[in-house]
């Protein structure tokens, strides 16, 4: 389990030379992030000042940025950011269980279109109020992921991508399969019959604002609540003694075993947890797009969950959130802007952007900002630091 | 740590109220929201569409600015649907050139230029609602003209309804845009794929009463409305289906599986209810061995597209509404001679112009051009009136015997005059003469 042990602060302070943590990426892979409590970087700032003062300012600017920017955009600019956070929740699923656990899984935009089929069908068909929906979508997945960790249990790495790749690359055909329910590959409005022309027809279903916000906002602001709760039960999760079971899974799974771990049944759960979380994340997107589809959950979409939890920095909380951001921000904000003539090589450029990344942080953006803050740290202490 | 969770949801409830206290949107032009919703019922009297009434945040001329009118258009301009980026062309090609000619005189006596913008949602329907939102929001235009796609176009619907946004001369025939009355924003510049599928029948009813369909449709809307509006209009006769395969457009397979198959069926009538290069590309897969009559999308009968069917284009059949630039026996229509010289002007070049796709954006356009012309207020509901209640001649490349009638959600397609066709050459010749359903589209519609 530990395989990297965190630095006492004490290490630091009288060890001037540039010695190896210095060129150590805090490798986001390491027990440092399960208890944050341990890690050097944190510690070593909160040591020397009492109070994690550059942590706090930048959430307070992220938070502030959150709550201002729907007051600053056009409708679909609110609208493509609420499906920003579908992604990031679904993508914060996703490390529960690969960056946590090590299983991967290649199947979660087939969760994903599950969480949103079923909100579509319950709101359209029963009209549910529409986060109750979001609720039973959470549930359905959670079994549904359940039923999917099953081969979990036998097989791990190349083969299980293997098998949850099957399931992603069956989602589509299976929706078209059962196209009397799920309206094939014409997709589902999600619709409430409403007066409208003199007669009741199914119109679209829409988050009522109250007074002052526009009903894009309002909608934001509840996605936003919702993927605030999931970050901080995540993150509550990962901090307990299941989070340091996966992560002890993850590191070596016969040790586990053999420690008392029942390992088959903290896996289950793990895929469990993570297609929920997947199924909220879907759910969020059918409500914010008021439509499904089939081509809206290939297996692409697996993918690109995928990039946001590798690209934000695999097993840390908000690691997911900000490649979800990472990734919106490419696809819905600059690629339309392209020239005409580099349109078509999109998928290259993210790409290379990637492979870049990957080169410069392989910890992904959190691994980034965590090496430059314990880089920072370091130099303070060597400075403040008595020569000796 | 618990003291600066503390203080940091101070800070942040804070940060709430003050922006919920600000409240609204910065940049919100909030236009003709005042009215109330409840005075309409008096306005326009008799009008299709009432704004008043039907709309909750109308704003009736966004992207009309001084004498341009700003309208956008989406079409897949990538993968195997990126040949109808030539409709696009045409309508293009249509704008330019009226506005070089002065522009269009709208019903309130003022000439307007038009200003396109095209979008491009790769014919995937999860994309396109994006790329409409971009349009309206972003670009800000008075109207989408001219969208390809049924999958596409019922993606925005609700959308476009909602917003009350007109979204008119679609490039789609799908029966579904006959729900007027539900969807009053949307009006096809085709004719119905159900009144396609009508005109077919009736004509393998006449020459081969005891045919055995096979069809291939796209596993879409636009496919399925082929293959319900077939099954419906064989009632009662001894035609039958005898084997059916459906294809996903967007699956990245071809139909040569599924053509194979449907050649074993001992079908003798063959419909292939497919778009996009897959379409010419379903007849070069037909067997040697296998010779029936062959049906193909009006989407589908020009040169550009039936160009890449290796020659299996010879004999097909197809339902046909106007004249074809590239048919030998149209060159010398006074409106083909115009349409060629003014789209080489506009700078269309030779193949599309000849290539039938094109030119049907160019209907599209003039489809747009002629309601403008007739409406009595030029805003979103003056268009949208204008397109319900047409009774104009054949414009653009329409025959002369085609008639453009609509009355609102009893009569909502304009084209409703088809003749049938059999590929010869690089033309056609007619098969049964050009008959008007005027009014009766929406009746052939399958379940």
């Amino acid at each position: 389990m530990t395989t990297e042990p965190a630095d006492p602060p004490v290490d630091v302070a009288t060890e001037p030379p540039a010695s190896d943590h210095t060129d150590v990426p805090l490798a986001v892979d390491t027990v440092t992030d399960v208890a944050p409590e341990l890690g050097s970087p944190e510690v070593l700032s909160s040591a020397a000042h009492g109070f994690p003062w550059v942590r706090a300012a930048a959430w307070v600017v992220v938070f502030a940025v959150l709550i201002i920017l729907p007051f600053t955009m056009a409708e679909f600019r609110v609208e493509q950011m609420c499906g920003w956070i579908a992604l990031a929740i679904a993508a914060c699923g996703l490390n529960i269980l690969t960056g946590y656990n090590g299983q991967i899984s290649v199947g979660h935009g087939a969760l994903y279109g599950v969480g949103a089929y079923t909100t579509a069908l319950i709101v359209t068909n029963w009209q549910w109020p529409l986060l109750l929906a979001t609720v039973a979508s959470a549930v359905v997945c959670f079994v549904t992921g359940l039923l999917i960790g099953l081969p979990a249990l036998r097989i791990k790495g190349l083969y299980l991508a293997l098998v949850t790749l099957a399931v992603a690359t069956l989602f589509p055909l299976a929706i078209d399969q059962f196209a009397s329910f799920t309206g094939g590959s014409s997709g589902l409005s999600l619709t409430s019959p409403e007066m409208y022309r003199g007669a009741i027809r199914d119109r679209p279903v829409r988050f009522d604002p109250p007074g002052g916000l526009a009903s894009d906002q309002w909608k934001y602001f509840i996605f936003l609540a919702i993927a605030a709760l999931c970050f901080l039960l995540s993150r509550n999760l990962i901090r307990s003694r299941v989070g340091r079971t996966l992560v002890a899974i993850r590191d070596n799974d016969t040790a586990s075993e053999v420690s008392g771990i029942p390992v088959s049944r903290v896996k289950i759960i793990a895929f469990g947890v993570s297609a929920g979380l997947a199924g909220i994340g879907g759910s969020i997107f059918a409500l914010n797009s008021g439509r499904v589809n089939p081509s809206s959950f290939t297996i692409a979409v697996s993918i690109y969950f995928l990039i946001a939890v590798v690209v934000g920095g695999a097993a840390s909380i908000v690691g997911p959130a900000i490649g979800a951001v990472f990734y919106g921000v490419f696809i819905d904000i600059i690629t339309p802007e392209l020239p005409e003539s580099l349109k078509p090589a999109t998928p290259v450029i993210l790409g290379v952007i990637l492979i870049l990344l990957m080169l410069v942080a392989p910890g992904g953006i959190v691994g980034l900002w965590k090496v430059s803050m314990h880089k920072l740290a370091v130099r303070r202490a060597r400075s403040s630091a008595p020569v000796t | 740590m618990n003291t600066t969770v503390k203080r940091l949801s101070v800070v942040l409830i804070a940060l709430t109220l003050v922006a919920a206290a600000c409240g609204g949107r910065d940049d919100d032009s909030s236009s003709s929201d005042d009215g109330g919703s409840d005075s309409g019922g008096e306005s326009a009297s008799g009008a299709f569409i009432n704004p008043d009434q039907d709309c909750t945040d109308y704003k009736g001329t966004q992207g009309i600015t001084g004498d341009t009118i700003k309208v956008g258009t989406i079409r897949p301009a990538s993968g195997p649907y990126a040949i109808y980026d030539q409709v696009t062309a045409g309508l293009d090609a249509y704008f330019k050139s009226v506005n070089t000619a002065g522009g269009v005189k709208a019903g309130d006596g003022k000439t307007y230029k038009i200003e396109l913008v095209k979008g491009d949602d790769g014919y995937d329907p999860a994309r396109t609602p994006a790329v409409a939102k971009q349009l309206v929001e972003q670009d800000q235009v008075f109207a989408l003209v001219g969208n390809i796609g049924t999958e596409p176009s019922l993606a925005i619907r609700d959308y476009m309804n909602d917003n009350c946004v007109p979204n008119v001369s679609l490039g789609t025939g799908s029966p579904l845009w006959g729900d007027a009355n539900a969807y009053p924003w949307y009006i096809s510049a085709l004719p119905s794929y159900a009144l396609e599928a009508k005109v077919w029948v009736d004509y393998i009813e006449k020459t081969n009463p005891d045919a055995k369909i096979a069809i291939l449709y796209q596993s879409d809307d636009f496919g399925e409305s082929y293959q319900k509006a077939i099954t419906k209009a064989i009632e009662g006769t001894d035609i039958t289906m005898v084997a059916e395969q459906s294809f996903n457009p967007l699956g990245g397979t071809t139909t040569e599986a599924a053509v194979t198959q449907l050649s074993q069926s001992g079908a003798d009538v063959f419909i292939v209810g497919i778009g996009g290069t897959p379409c010419p590309n379903t007849l070069k897969f037909m067997p040697e061995s296998w010779k029936p009559m062959t049906f193909i999308s009006i989407t589908c009968a020009g040169k550009t597209a039936l160009s890449l069917a290796g020659g299996k284009d010879q004999g097909v059949y197809a339902a046909q509404t106007t004249y074809d630039p590239s048919d030998p026996a149209d060159q010398s229509n006074p409106k083909v001679v115009e349409f060629v010289q003014q789209a080489s002007a506009a700078g269309l070049d030779q193949n599309q112009i000849q290539g039938g796709i094109s030119s049907a954006g160019w209907g599209f356009g003039a489809n747009f051009a002629t309601a403008l012309g007739q409406t009595e207020t030029v805003d979103r509901a003056g268009l949208m009136n204008a397109l319900f209640s047409l009774d104009v001649p054949a414009f653009g490349l329409l025959r002369d015997d085609v008639t453009i009638k609509t009355d609102g959600a009893e009569d909502p397609w304009g084209i409703e005059s088809l003749r049938v066709v059999q590929r010869e050459g690089q033309g056609w010749v007619e098969k049964e003469k050009m008959v008007d359903y005027n009014g009766q589209s929406n009746s052939f519609k399958g379940e």
